[in-house]
């Protein structure tokens, strides 16, 4: 796992339907293994920075380079593709599947790996909920935790080995002392592995481990 | 059916039928999990709802049950009432409706019917290719069984080379069908008429019970028989025979004092002979003759278009309840909307989520369609019991390789349909996804 530097130049979002800017940042940068918190009120586009980082934005123009490669470039097959193999997502309320065991759902990218890869995701998911401190993989997450839930999310986004980690209020449905605990598990890990890790939050707590902070207000960069 | 048609569904193809019909669904599943694992997904989703779920695969297993069960138990009356005039080659009858005659005299339903003067019978008798000329004589019955008049050659011809019983003493001496409500040495006044216009202890005579016919799958099983002579004794006419002859039971009948007669029914001693008596006979102006088999076949020709119209209206109905399952489906699939656009921001190809969709609606159309099966089977005998028992057929209606076509049918056509919900929800925008 090689990590990526981002760079952006010149991105546009703009909406589905009637061609409202969403989102405008001439320029940014993130030096690879370094770590990024976004912040910004309500609707500042945090969101749709982070799902434009990872080509999930319906309407992009301008350049959003992965080391060589550029999301503008791309087309949608190629986009999945591309995130198959280098980024992991953490979402606010986690989505996990609830009948399935936490070990099932951090190897959850396993079930549309190459089929060689399956068996070294399933063990390095495991290994990462036993250092996630999730003691027993082989329980149903539907009686988990809030905190031990998200623990089993990031399990999941990093199973695969992304080289990017794109979290979206990872903490913002969890308690403080829980919230804490992610945190520093989520920059640790991603010290830990070099990876580059993107974070939308409000919560300082949070951002405050971060390499870096920018603020988004009205889509764009402050 | 077109013959063709009718050998691709029962004939020595049927086995490929069946496989050419399932191979494009499995070739549907490859294509779309070719490099996938969804099966754990696939559980996950039916474990969500894992009650409406259930309530899916029985409304689909109901659905293709009742449709299997309908087919199979047509197939297997036809089959039943097929074996049940097998011993019936030729009915000579007065000129009339035959499928009246036949009812009347093969499935022993009450009929008017006019009578076949008793020199019919006596030309019969004496001709040379003819093997038995049995007389049949109706209107008398016991406990709501019907009592019928014939010839001992007869009987022994119903009854199969097995049976090894005396033939009767006297002409009141009765043989019980398998089923009849009598048994042996009882004794009866036989009551006049059929049913509930049955009129009791108007004949005068007893009639006893000295054997009992073996079953012969046919509604004879729930006759009792009498010589003819009986018959015509108490109803105080003459018995077939001169007075010289008194107390002889069969033929040869004297014209003379043979009276008439309901329906004869012939055994040629070969086919091109039953031909010949057929043709003789029915060109006729005092009588008719009929091959019981040539007016079933005449009949099933009819009832064929209905089978074609009920095999269709049983798919249909099929598909109709599993459309509206895939619809509900597609709504219960929808409420996994997020956790669905998750798998596409981690990197699923829509394929994938197609596949995990499809697998799902898959698993429960296949459940559906094995339980189905089961349900079939169950209702087929149960109504099989349920016809034996007031009709006496023996209806051999089971499951075979067109109830297995249909099957399979159901099953192509519901894959092909289940792809319209999983393509959309697999096609499905990832972002409108993750923010639904």
């Amino acid at each position: 796992m090689a990590a990526h530097a981002l760079q952006i130049e010149g991105l546009t979002v703009t909406a589905r339907k009637g061609g409202r800017i969403l989102l405008e940042v001439p320029s940014l940068e993130v030096a690879p293994g370094t770590s990024l918190g976004v912040r910004g009120p309500s609707g500042a586009g945090k969101s749709t920075l982070l799902y434009a980082l990872a080509g999930l934005a319906p309407k992009m123009s301008g350049h959003v380079r992965w080391g060589a490669e550029d999301l503008c470039q791309m087309s949608a097959s190629q986009r999945t593709a591309f995130r198959a193999q280098n980024i992991g997502m953490i979402f606010q309320d986690f989505l996990l599947f609830e009948e399935l065991s936490a070990g099932a759902n951090a190897a959850l990218t396993a079930a549309f790996a190459p089929r060689q890869t399956r068996a070294a995701l399933r063990d390095r998911a495991a290994a990462h909920l036993t250092d996630l401190g999730i003691a027993e993989p082989a329980r149903h997450v539907d009686g988990f935790s809030g905190g031990e839930r998200q623990r089993v999310a990031v399990a999941r986004a990093i199973a695969a080995g992304a080289p990017i980690l794109l979290a979206d209020e990872p903490t913002a449905s969890l308690q403080r002392a829980a919230a804490d605990m992610l945190s520093a598990d989520l920059v640790r890990h991603a010290g830990q592995h070099g990876q580059t890790l993107i974070v939308v939050s409000h919560d300082d707590g949070l951002l405050d481990r971060m390499d870096r902070v920018i603020d988004l207000r009205d889509g764009r960069v402050a | 059916m077109t013959p063709a048609l009718a050998a691709l569904a029962t004939g020595p193809a049927a086995p490929w039928v069946f496989l050419a019909l399932l191979v494009p669904i499995f070739g549907l599943g490859v294509v779309l999990m070719r490099g996938f694992a969804p099966g754990a997904l696939i559980v996950a989703i039916l474990r969500r709802y894992l009650w409406i779920n259930l309530a899916y695969v029985g409304l689909i297993a109901v659905a293709i049950g009742i449709g299997l069960a309908l087919i199979a138990q047509e197939r297997g009356l036809r089959v039943g009432a097929a074996a049940a005039a097998d011993k019936f080659d030729m009915v000579v009858t007065a000129p009339g409706s035959d499928v009246t005659a036949m009812l009347a005299a093969v499935y022993l339903q009450p009929a008017d019917i006019n009578l076949v003067d008793g020199a019919i019978l006596d030309q019969l008798e004496r001709d040379p290719r003819v093997r038995i000329a049995a007389p049949l004589g109706f209107g008398d019955s016991h406990r709501g069984a019907p009592i019928v008049g014939t010839t001992w050659e007869f009987v022994a011809h119903l009854a199969g080379p097995d049976f090894e019983v005396a033939p009767w003493s006297d002409p009141f001496s009765v043989i019980a069908g398998a089923d009849a409500p009598a048994e042996i040495g009882d004794q009866f006044e036989p009551a006049h008429g059929v049913g509930t216009t049955a009129e009791e202890g108007v004949h005068g005579d007893i009639l006893t019970v000295t054997a009992r016919l073996p079953r012969t799958g046919s509604p004879w099983d729930r006759a009792l028989l009498t010589p003819i002579e009986g018959v015509w004794l108490v109803h105080g006419l003459a018995d077939g025979h001169a007075p010289e002859r008194a107390g002889q039971l069969g033929p040869p009948f004297d014209p003379a004092f043979t009276p008439g007669t309901p329906a004869i029914i012939v055994t040629a001693d070969s086919l091109g002979s039953a031909y010949g008596l057929q043709s003789q006979w029915d060109s006729r102006s005092d009588t008719m003759a009929f091959f019981p088999g040539a007016v079933l076949s005449r009949l099933y020709g009819v009832l064929g278009d209905i089978r074609q119209v009920m095999s269709i209206l049983a798919l249909v109905t099929q598909v109709l309840v599993a459309a509206s399952v895939l619809l509900g489906l597609f709504i219960l699939t929808r409420l996994f909307r997020r956790q669905l656009a998750m798998l596409g921001a981690l990197g699923a190809p829509g394929r994938f989520v197609t596949a995990v969709v499809w697998g799902y609606a898959m698993a429960l159309l296949t459940a559906g369609a094995v339980l189905g099966c089961a349900l079939a089977l169950v209702a087929v005998g149960a109504i099989s019991d349920v016809i034996a028992a007031r009709t006496q057929l023996i209806v051999p209606a089971t499951l075979g390789w067109a109830e297995a076509h249909a099957v399979a049918t159901f099953l192509l056509v519901a894959s092909l349909v289940a792809l319209v919900p999983a393509r959309l929800l697999g096609g499905a925008d990832v972002l409108s996804g993750l923010r639904s």
